[in-house]
C-alpha cells in the first residue's frame, strides 16, 4: 500500500506538471528556466559546467534546452535533477517517461494498479494522499 | 495510527489533535567502551534501515508476523539510541507531548518492570517526548543509563533475560499516548500569530542461530538523564494510543531477509575520539527521575561475558572523549547531535 501510495502522489504530481507545461515546450524550457535561475547566484551553473557535471556534450545540452529532438537517458536525468535541484520524477515525466522503479511497481501487478489508478483518477490530492499505510499491531 | 517514513516511524492522533505526530527513528551510535567509566553523549551516525515485517513474510520467523511491526538489523554488540522529535505548532508556540513507554524484550527500559498495559506515576513508567529528546540506554541511576547494546537472544546478555529468566520476545516495544486536546490548548493556549514570523525547520532460513532475533543488554554507563513527568497523569490520553514491535534482525541475516546489505559496523569509540570528532553533553534544568533498582542491577554486556569466560566486546578500550559539545533544550532548533562524514 505504501509503494501504492507514492506511487499515486507521483502520479498525480507529474500529471499536473506534464498538462501545465506541456504547452511550452516542457522538458527543455523547463531545464533552461531552473539552470538560467541559479546561474543568475552561482555562475557555475552555465550551460557548459552543468553538462560537463552530468557527463554530456555543451552542445547536446544546448539542443535539449532548445526542444530538439535529443533524448536524455533516465540517469542523465536523474543526474541533471541533482544539478538543478529538482523532482527527479517530475522531471522525467517533463521529458515523457515514467521512473525505472515505478514502472517495476507497475509490471509486478499490472492489473491492480491500472484497476487503482482508473479508480482514482478523480479523486482530490487529499483524498489520495490519505491513503497511508499503517504499521500493523500484532498480538504481543 | 502508526506510518513508516523515511525510515522513521510516525505516530499521529487525528482523532485528538491535528497537529498530535511524534517521530521516532533508531540511530546508530558507537557503543561506548564497557568499562565502569561514565561517557558523554556518543553521536548519531545515522538512520537504522526499517521495513515492515509484514513485506518480507517468506523469510522473517512466524512468531514476528505474530508479533506485527517493523524490524531493523543491527549487528551484534552494536548501540543504538532512540530520537524522539514533533513538529513545532506555531499557534501554540510548544511541540505536542507525548507520554511513551519503551521496553526491550517486554522489560520497561525505565523502570525494569515486566510489560503492562497502561501508564503509571509511581515509578513513573514512561518519558515524556519530545522534552525528552531521546533514549540510550537503561534506566540505572538519576544521572546515567546504560546503552542499549545488541546480542543475540538465548546467551543471558539482554536485560529480559537477566530479569526474567527467558529470553523469548527481544526486541523493543513501545507504546505512545497523546496528551488529551483540552490539556494541551489549556496549558498552551493559542498565541497572537499577528506580526510574528517563523522559520520553518526526521526462520526459516538460519544458518549460525536457530533465529534472527537480536535482543538489547546493559552496556557501558553513558551521562543522560530521564525526566520526570511534570504534568498530571489526568492530562494524557490514556484511552488512546498506538504500539509497535521493532523487531532487531541480525544483521548477518539481514540480506537473506530483505535481500539488501545492512549498514556496516560503526568505529570504535576510541578511534572516533582519536580523530578529535565531537562527542554531546545535554543540559537541561527539568527533574530527573530516580534511576531503577532493578536495571541498576542487572550486569553489563562485558560483565556477563565475563562471569561466562567469554569476549562479546572486541575493541572495548576505553576513550578520551576530548570535544565535547553542550546541546541545550531549544537553544537552537538546528542543533543536531549527529555526525557525518
Amino acid at each position: 500500500m505504501q509503494a501504492q501510495t507514492n506511487f499515486l502522489f507521483v502520479l498525480d504530481n507529474v500529471y499536473r506538471v506534464v498538462h501545465d507545461t506541456y504547452m511550452k515546450n516542457a522538458f527543455g524550457s523547463y531545464v533552461r528556466e531552473k539552470r538560467e535561475a541559479l546561474r543568475q547566484k552561482d555562475k557555475s551553473y552555465s550551460l557548459r559546467q552543468v553538462a560537463e557535471r552530468i557527463g554530456i556534450e555543451p552542445s547536446y545540452l544546448s539542443k535539449v534546452e532548445r526542444g530538439f529532438p535529443a533524448p536524455l537517458s533516465e540517469g542523465k536525468i536523474r543526474a541533471l535533477s541533482d544539478e538543478l535541484e529538482e523532482n527527479p520524477d517530475i522531471m522525467l515525466a517533463l521529458s515523457g517517461k515514467v521512473s525505472s522503479d515505478v514502472l517495476d511497481i507497475i509490471r509486478k501487478r499490472p492489473e491492480l494498479f491500472a484497476d487503482l489508478i482508473r479508480q482514482m483518477k478523480e479523486m482530490p490530492d487529499n483524498a489520495v494522499l490519505r491513503l497511508v499505510r499503517e504499521v500493523r499491531d500484532g498480538d504481543w | 495510527m502508526i506510518e513508516l517514513k523515511n525510515k522513521k516511524l510516525v505516530f499521529t492522533f487525528p482523532e485528538i489533535h491535528p497537529r498530535a505526530k511524534l517521530t521516532i527513528s533508531f540511530k546508530k551510535t558507537l557503543r561506548i567502551p564497557d568499562d565502569g567509566n561514565t561517557y558523554p553523549l556518543p553521536p548519531g551516525l545515522g538512520t537504522f534501515p526499517l521495513v515492515h515485517v509484514d513485506d518480507h513474510e517468506k523469510t522473517v520467523p512466524d512468531e514476528w508476523l505474530k508479533h506485527g511491526g517493523v524490524m531493523l538489523p543491527m549487528h551484534q554488540s552494536e548501540a543504538m539510541w532512540i530520537n524522539f522529535d514533533s513538529d513545532f505548532i506555531e499557534e501554540h508556540d510548544t511541540e505536542y507531548p507525548f507520554a511513551v513507554k519503551i521496553a526491550t524484550g517486554k522489560i520497561n527500559a525505565v523502570t525494569g518492570g515486566e510489560w503492562s498495559e497502561g501508564l503509571e506515576r509511581r515509578p513513573q513508567n514512561y518519558l515524556v517526548a519530545p522534552k525528552q529528546p531521546w533514549l540510550d540506554g537503561y534506566h540505572v541511576s538519576r544521572d546515567s543509563i546504560r546503552q542499549f547494546v545488541a546480542m543475540p537472544l538465548g546467551d543471558g546478555y539482554t536485560a529480559e533475560g537477566q530479569i526474567t529468566g527467558r529470553e523469548e520476545f527481544g526486541g523493543l516495544q513501545i507504546q505512545v499516548y497523546p496528551m488529551k486536546r483540552e490539556a494541551f490548548e489549556k496549558r498552551w493556549p493559542k498565541v497572537d500569530m499577528a506580526g510574528i514570523s517563523y522559520s520553518v525547520d526526521e526462520a526459516e532460513i538460519m544458518y549460525c542461530r536457530k533465529s534472527p532475533d537480536m535482543g538489547l543488554a546493559p552496556g557501558g554507563l553513558m551521562r543522560q538523564k530521564i525526566y520526570a513527568d511534570e504534568f498530571d497523569l489526568s492530562e494524557w490520553e490514556r484511552e488512546v494510543s498506538s504500539r509497535c514491535f521493532v523487531h532487531l534482525a541480525n544483521s548477518g541475516q539481514w540480506k537473506t531477509i530483505t535481500g539488501k546489505l545492512p549498514p556496516e559496523n560503526p568505529p570504535t569509540a576510541r578511534d572516533y575520539s582519536e580523530h578529535g570528532l565531537p562527542w554531546f553533553e545535554y543540559y537541561s534544568d527539568d527533574k530527573p527521575l530516580p534511576g531503577s533498582r532493578v536495571l541498576n542491577g542487572l550486569k553489563s554486556v562485558f560483565e556477563t561475558g565475563k562471569s561466562k569466560r567469554q569476549n562479546p566486546l572486541p575493541e572495548n578500550e576505553s576513550a578520551d572523549p576530548k570535544r565535547l559539545l553542550i546541546l541545550q533544550k531549544r537553544q537552537n532548533p538546528n542543533q543536531v547531535r549527529e555526525w557525518r562524514e
